[in-house]
């Protein structure tokens, strides 16, 4: 009784994503698939969804052959998908996002009662405490991921696989979800997880396999191993630690300089209803993290600090000098780069190629008339070889690359333009451990040259690896500041949770 | 991605030479008589009519790179060649200011369009519907159902340049898109192009001045319209208000057939006016058929989706290997 892959391989033109992959999953178990960006877990689950059809190899469950060919028959077979992505579709209400594609219907028309009356029992059963005609453009982030979980219960799947689910949760939000995936696990479901968070696998999963370049290294018992056997697994090597002493000495230095550069700094700085009253500096050389999770108006600060949108009060300077921008562009010019959060949207340019993408920041503020094609590949090949980047060439597009080479792509590219005063937004969210290690490095090296750094997380860890002082926004409010050495999990969860404690 | 543009244009012009091969084969004269399709006056003929249609399609080509669509051209078009006309032939001004006014309202024409699309920010779509029906209607207003007969105020022995005036649309339609296509490819502002078609969020974070970009584009589609319709009030000798009726669908339908993506992003301005003369040749062709006359029009209406599905098959493989 359970799940089986055997000798899957996939290839997409030149590169074999998924090479002879043998698993199998006990029925009723959770297991998690874990493996950096380009690992081959996307892929597998993709070919267990129906998205993708493989070249050679089958899945059973039972011991009787999936073959399925599109996400309906899968869904038909009894496999329900949680993606990443939070597929939902914001102009239909929780019922109608719950039965899109399979409406109930009475004599060929819709019957609404029914499905609404199914839609309250099933988020009954999730323990939400939401109306099953609210639009889902209207939910929480946390509240969409589950929808999905609600959407694959519908049909009474028999595997749930969720695909990073937590990457837009709180924590509260996350144990949520896992009282649920626990309870289903009870019911008989068999649960697919996929993860970067190591913590979150090893508090869900019995047995861990891990992937990499596309083949399997091996499945874990978790009670067997320790999370740092995992990522040694995953990334091949092991990641040198870095040690609190060198962050603390690092702190110094960087303290020290900032009192005589100034880099950013923002006073009163207000926009109605996402932030207000933020003031705020980051000297040259030195990287404040601000902490804040999704909904605390952190990303919405950011873009009003890079001229995206104007704010309602409050004034920005930079090197001291006061500035005003009516557009991103005017803050391209004063020296501000910033990372958004969402490189597929906001970062890259898939229809041109990695050459482009590289030097386009670059020359919105250089003001050159013409391309020149010499020096922009020269550029972009050495931006390659300086971060690393796998891919074919500059002349690649960025939709051949994996999540952390994307993004490395996007940092380069704003660092190329060499700006004095550095945003970055959730920079290495869905990035694989060992690129993840990367830009850490690369972040900390340009501080070190003189960068002002100011980096938004929700990745707690991130933000005590990287930074020299802690900021900690929730609801559009800094709760506090932590100088480097007094930054701790306990400290900052403290201030970002705070009001939530005492009511 | 630079290799598959280039293809692209390649598939392009093979297309093409397959037609002119089909047609010279089809239309063989039986021997003796002189070839009805295959002689240099019928290649001026067919250069001269599509040339209408490509010194636009530059313009439609550059607008749907960057993420857009123009349904003005064609009205853009009779407004310049009216304006043209008006002046030239009952105002009796001279030709080069009466030429230069015309662009002038098709370029004023251009304007209304980018601020309707940047600062209104409407849907290209519904923005260049509107200034279609306004341009048109401007056009209708200023000859109140006369005609303007440009060619006998021109005289008989009219040479553009020196030249003979067959030869002017051609010129001007290749001159356009060398300039065009340089400008699409090794300035930044082709880049800028390409970028906001391809992703806009994207290029507003990476500091792009969008709005002026999307302006530029809008203004310089109206003006090769406005170029278009001069030339072709200048060659055909005759101003009228439902001048180019219809145009706008196939200059569209040109710059698709010629590489450029509906979704934005891609596509080539030589890829556009090569989709003119694939036109162009169908048109002069088909006619030509005995008992075809019915059908040019399902022909053009297959070729169009036949070559665009062919094109989507040919990417899918090469993304693939």
């Amino acid at each position: 009784m359970s799940l089986q892959f055997s000798g899957i391989h996939k290839s997409f033109g030149a590169i074999h994503a998924v090479r002879g992959v043998s698993l199998e999953i006990a029925a009723g178990s959770a297991h998690a698939l874990v493996g950096e960006n380009g690992a081959g877990k996307s892929t597998l689950l993709k070919i267990l969804a129906g998205l993708v059809t493989p070249d050679a190899g089958e899945i059973r469950w039972h011991g009787r052959p999936l073959d399925h060919r599109s996400p309906r028959q899968a869904i038909e077979h009894g496999i329900g998908m949680v993606y990443q992505e939070m597929l939902c579709f914001p102009n239909l209400t929780v019922a109608g996002n719950i039965f899109a594609g399979r409406e109930m219907c009475r004599y060929g028309a819709l019957d609404e009662a029914a499905m609404r009356a199914r839609t309250a029992a099933l988020l009954d059963r999730l323990s939400l405490r939401i109306d099953p005609d609210t639009p889902a453009e209207y939910l929480s982030a946390a509240h969409r991921q589950l929808l999905q979980v609600a959407r694959a219960l519908a049909f009474e799947c028999q595997i749930l696989v969720l695909d990073e689910p937590t990457t837009a949760l709180t924590d509260s939000e996350a144990e949520h979800l896992f009282e649920v995936l626990r309870e289903l696990q009870r019911g008989g479901t068999t649960i697919v997880y996929v993860s970067h968070r190591l913590p979150e696998v090893f508090r869900l999963c019995g047995r861990i396999t891990v992937l990499r370049d596309g083949e399997l290294v091996g499945t874990f018992e978790r009670h067997a191993v320790a999370p740092a056997d995992i990522v040694r697994a995953m990334v091949g090597r092991d990641l040198p630690a870095r040690s609190a002493e060198a962050r603390d000495a690092h702190a110094i230095t960087a303290l020290r300089a900032k009192a005589d550069h100034p880099g950013l700094s923002i006073t009163n700085l207000s926009r109605a209803p996402h932030f207000g009253n933020i003031s705020l500096n980051v000297g040259h050389g030195e990287i404040v993290g601000l902490f804040g999770l999704v909904g605390s108006g952190r990303s919405e600060l950011l873009e009003t600090i890079f001229g995206v949108h104007r704010p309602d009060s409050g004034g920005i300077d930079i090197d001291g000098t006061t500035v005003r921008f009516g557009a991103a562009r005017d803050a391209v010019r004063a020296g501000l780069a910033l990372v958004p959060e969402e490189r597929h949207r906001q970062g890259l340019f898939f229809n041109l190629t990695l050459r482009h993408n590289l030097v386009v920041a670059r020359s919105a503020v250089t003001r050159e008339v013409l391309i020149h094609e010499r020096d922009e590949i020269a550029g972009a090949t050495r931006l390659l070889e300086e971060w690393r980047i796998k891919a074919p060439g500059v002349a690649a597009t960025p939709d051949n690359l994996s999540g952390g080479n994307q993004q490395k792509v996007v940092l380069a590219k704003w660092l190329a333009a060499h700006p004095r005063v550095l945003l970055l937004d959730e920079p290495t969210k869905g990035v694989d451990v060992g690129a993840k290690f990367e830009i850490h490095e690369m972040i900390r090296r340009q501080a070190d040259q003189g960068l002002a750094v100011l980096v938004v997380s929700s990745d707690l860890p991130e933000i005590l690896a990287l930074s020299h002082r802690v900021l900690v926004m929730k609801e559009g409010r800094l709760q506090g500041e932590l100088p480097g050495p007094a930054a701790t999990e306990e400290a900052v969860m403290h201030l970002a949770t705070h009001d939530e404690v005492n009511a | 991605m630079k290799q598959l543009r280039g293809m692209r244009e390649l598939s392009t012009v093979a297309i093409l030479i397959a037609e002119v091969l089909f047609f010279a084969w089809y239309l063989w004269p039986e021997s003796g008589r002189a070839h009805p399709f295959l002689n240099a006056e019928n290649a001026v003929l067919i250069l001269k009519y599509s040339s209408i249609y490509g010194i636009a399609a530059v313009g439609a080509a550059v607008i749907i790179i960057c993420g857009g669509i123009d349904l003005s051209p064609g009205a853009v078009i009779a407004l310049a060649g009216v304006v043209t006309g008006h002046l030239f032939v009952v105002d009796h001004w001279g030709l080069a200011p009466s030429a230069a006014a015309g662009i002038f309202a098709g370029v004023a024409a251009g304007l209304v369009t980018s601020v309707l699309v940047v600062v209104v920010k409407l849907p290209p779509f519904i923005a260049t519907l509107g200034v279609m029906g306004i341009t048109r209607g401007l056009a209708f207003i200023i000859t109140e159902g006369q005609y303007y007969d440009v060619s006998s105020r021109l005289g008989a022995g009219f040479r553009p340049l020196g030249l003979p005036a067959d030869w002017l649309a051609p010129i001007v339609m290749f001159a356009m898109a060398i300039v065009f296509q340089l400008l699409m490819t090794k300035f930044q502002w082709g880049r800028a192009v390409f970028s906001i078609g391809g992703n806009e969020t994207a290029a507003l974070f990476s500091g792009i001045a969008i709005g002026r970009v999307k302006s530029s584009v809008y203004v310089a589609g109206a003006a090769l319209a406005s170029i278009a319709g001069v030339v072709l009030v200048v060659v055909q000798g005759q101003g009228k208000a439902d001048l180019a009726t219809g145009y706008e669908l196939d200059i569209i339908a040109s710059a698709v057939v010629g590489g450029a993506s509906l979704a934005g992003g891609r596509g080539s301005v030589m890829g556009a006016v090569l989709g003119t003369l694939i036109f162009g040749v169908l048109r002069n062709a088909l006619p030509q058929i005995p008992g075809a006359t019915f059908y040019d029009r399902l022909i053009v209406g297959l070729v169009v989706i036949a070559i665009v599905v062919a094109d989507q098959l040919l990417l899918k493989r090469g993304s693939k290997s």
